[in-house]
């Protein structure tokens, strides 16, 4: 049996939920578009449903850890292809063990999500530092990024804890997201809209930064290797010192 | 001046400061400020040279009184000349925090006038920092050598971390290219802030805990401006860690850039590799449990340069290896060339759930390919030579590749 869910993490363990209510062992937890339909299994649709969800969530809290249940909401944040049944089989595993599913690292479907969470929280926490903030006119702290994976929600309690006298904006550019903050609270906001920022001029600081970039590297000990290996050239277009 | 140009000639000033650092003081944002400092440190940048930029790094002034040999500041080159005023800088450093360039400061700055003046102008920046700007976030500060003690009381309340810089790791090197500063100089007030730090941690017992350098103590030795050995160094590091409970010893391999007969030549490169051991031994000290003596001794003062320090131990203790993966102590574990700390914890946690084999270890992410000559799983060595035929010194040793070596070099590995 496929299960075929709407992609959200709210989708996946509703379809959890219907696995062990159904009594059913699906190959695969898929979404929409992402599956091939297959002659020899049968397709279940699953719709998300907020209280399955609830449930579920709750008894990895309970079950496994609250550790657990970051672990996998953050590999699901990867956006790997195969995450919904990825999600299945660590729960599997983790309701036998408990909490001491955390350390079972030789296996091979706990250390699957194990390691995408990991990367997830990798890239959130380098995109903490590489984030760029432009001053606009209207005095709104503008940011641009294109992560690897969706972590705009993991950054936000950052910068609001950190900012919190100013009203920023990230716009994850790759995902059509932004996360608004008013010095009040964050929200987020789904929508593709063009943000133009090349008439604001935020000139003072970002040349003074440039130049302080520029002055601060030993010419000497010049190794461009390493710092592609720290920062991967993908993020550069982001970086106001690279421009 | 133009700001810019000021800016450019203070941070080129102050690129040879190793350190950069923003770890160690965990703080939340306060209503009506700006900024917080998160525990683990966090890297803004890298530059060409594939050093991370945390902090603002630069000097207050590059005007100096002093005339030490090794320094690019000191008063008889004939360099360009600048100082920022307190405004100036403190307002920089938040117009830079705000666009999260930056982590905070890092303020340093040659001596103008005097150590008490240069201190004053420095404690003058960071009240205007905390107070006028009201910012909250990350400060590191050199301490002056020769300051008054009180000033440098000061400033330690107003900073996270202070750092104040050996630089060369013997008084007798210390005579030679520093004439003018003396070892008391430099030690009497790294044991006054230790002090201090101990006594706000004490006080935190009876009420609301004070803050005094919160993150700590740190320095830098320079790696091969003086003849020192490796070993000497690696000593001073130890007693570092132990008596003055530093929170890192930072080592900056010497550009040169003055002539001078007691100096390397201005056409010697900086030693990159040799720096690069003795950060490795430093990490063997302070978190895989080695002291100094062990990696060390006066037969072998120096690190062999093919082998990594702890693959080089394991080579002089082979009677101790292989340890079996499954029943080694973390300690043990830890001993091990090529398990890191976190690896040997995946270790010791995975092996309590159910026995691992050398594919759960590849699939763990352990890399095999040094550890796999001083181990065993589950009874079985994996090793393609045996551990005492002798070869495993030409197998381990890295090729002579300037190239590979210096990718390696890295702070955070």
């Amino acid at each position: 049996m496929i299960y075929v869910t709407d992609g959200s993490f709210e989708g996946i363990l509703t379809a959890i939920y219907d696995a062990y209510e159904n009594k059913e062992d699906p190959e695969s937890i898929v979404s929409q578009g992402f599956y091939q339909v297959s002659l020899d299994s049968g397709v279940r649709e699953i719709s998300t449903d907020e209280e399955k969800y609830r449930r579920v969530y709750n008894a990895v809290i309970r079950k496994m850890s609250q550790q657990a249940i970051e672990i996998m909401y953050k590999a699901w944040l990867s956006e790997y292809t195969e995450i919904g049944t990825a999600l299945y089989k660590y729960l599997k595993i983790g309701l036998k063990l408990g909490p001491k599913v955390l350390s079972y690292l030789q296996n091979p479907d706990v250390s699957l999500v194990n390691d995408l969470a990991g990367k997830v929280s990798f890239e959130a926490h380098r995109f903490l530092g590489i984030l760029r903030f432009k001053k606009l006119a209207s005095g709104l702290y503008y940011a641009r990024i294109e992560p690897d994976n969706n972590i705009i929600m993991l950054v936000t309690e950052h910068f609001k804890n950190r900012f919190s006298d100013q009203p920023w904006m990230i716009h994850d550019a790759k995902r059509k997201v932004f996360a608004l903050y008013d010095t009040n609270q964050v929200i987020f906001i789904n929508e593709d809209i063009d943000i133009q920022t090349e008439n604001d001029k935020d000139t003072v600081f970002e040349e003074l930064w440039k130049n302080y970039f520029k002055a601060i590297s030993i010419e000497d000990r010049k190794n461009p290797g390493l710092q592609k290996r720290f920062l991967p050239r993908r993020y550069w277009r982001n970086l106001t010192e690279m421009q | 001046m133009h700001l810019l140009e000021k800016l450019q000639i203070l941070a080129n000033s102050a690129k040879y400061d190793v350190s950069c650092s923003s770890s160690g003081s965990g703080r939340s944002g306060k209503k009506g400020q700006v900024g917080n400092a998160a525990m683990a440190g966090i890297c803004h940048s890298w530059t060409e040279d594939g050093r991370c930029i945390s902090l603002l790094k630069v000097l207050f002034t590059n005007h100096c009184i002093y005339d030490c040999k090794y320094c690019v500041n000191r008063v008889t080159n004939d360099i360009k000349r600048a100082s920022f005023t307190p405004d100036e800088l403190s307002e920089l450093t938040v117009e830079f925090y705000r666009r999260n360039y930056i982590e905070g400061l890092f303020l340093s700055s040659a001596v103008l006038k005097s150590p008490d003046h240069t201190m004053e102008l420095i404690i003058t920046t960071l009240k205007k920092l905390r107070y006028e700007h009201r910012f909250n976030g990350y400060i590191h500060v050199k301490s002056i050598p020769g300051a008054d003690l009180s000033l440098i009381y000061q400033a330690g309340l107003l900073a996270d971390r202070m750092s104040i810089n050996i630089e060369l790791p013997s008084v007798e090197s210390l005579r030679l290219l520093a004439p003018q500063k003396d070892h008391q100089t430099i030690i009497k007030p790294m044991s006054f802030v230790s002090q201090q730090i101990r006594g706000a941690n004490e006080l935190t017992i009876y009420r609301k805990k004070q803050m005094f350098v919160p993150a700590g103590q740190t320095t830098q030795l320079i790696v091969g401006a003086s003849r020192d050995s490796d070993l000497t160094i690696l000593r001073l590091t130890q007693e570092l860690y132990n008596r003055y409970k530093l929170k890192r010893v930072y080592y900056s391999a010497y550009v040169p850039v003055n002539n001078d007969k007691n100096l390397p030549s201005v056409n010697t490169s900086p030693p990159l590799l040799r720096e690069h051991r003795i950060y490795q031994a430093d990490w063997l000290l302070r978190f895989y449990g080695f002291s100094a003596d062990e990696l060390l001794d006066e037969e072998h003062p120096s690190f062999d340069t093919r082998i990594d320090p702890k693959c080089d131990w394991a080579l002089r203790n082979l009677d101790k290896f292989p340890v079996e993966i499954n029943r080694a102590p973390l300690e043990t574990l830890l001993r091990v060339p090529g398990i890191g700390y976190k690896m040997a914890e995946r270790i010791v946690r995975a092996r309590r759930i159910a026995p691992l084999s050398y594919e759960d270890l590849k699939r763990m992410r352990v890399v095999l390919k040094r550890a796999k000559y001083f181990i065993t799983c589950m009874g079985k060595y994996y090793g393609d030579v045996d551990i005492d035929s002798g070869n495993l010194y030409s197998i381990l040793s890295e090729k002579t590749n300037q190239k590979t070596i210096e990718g390696q070099i890295s702070m955070f590995e």
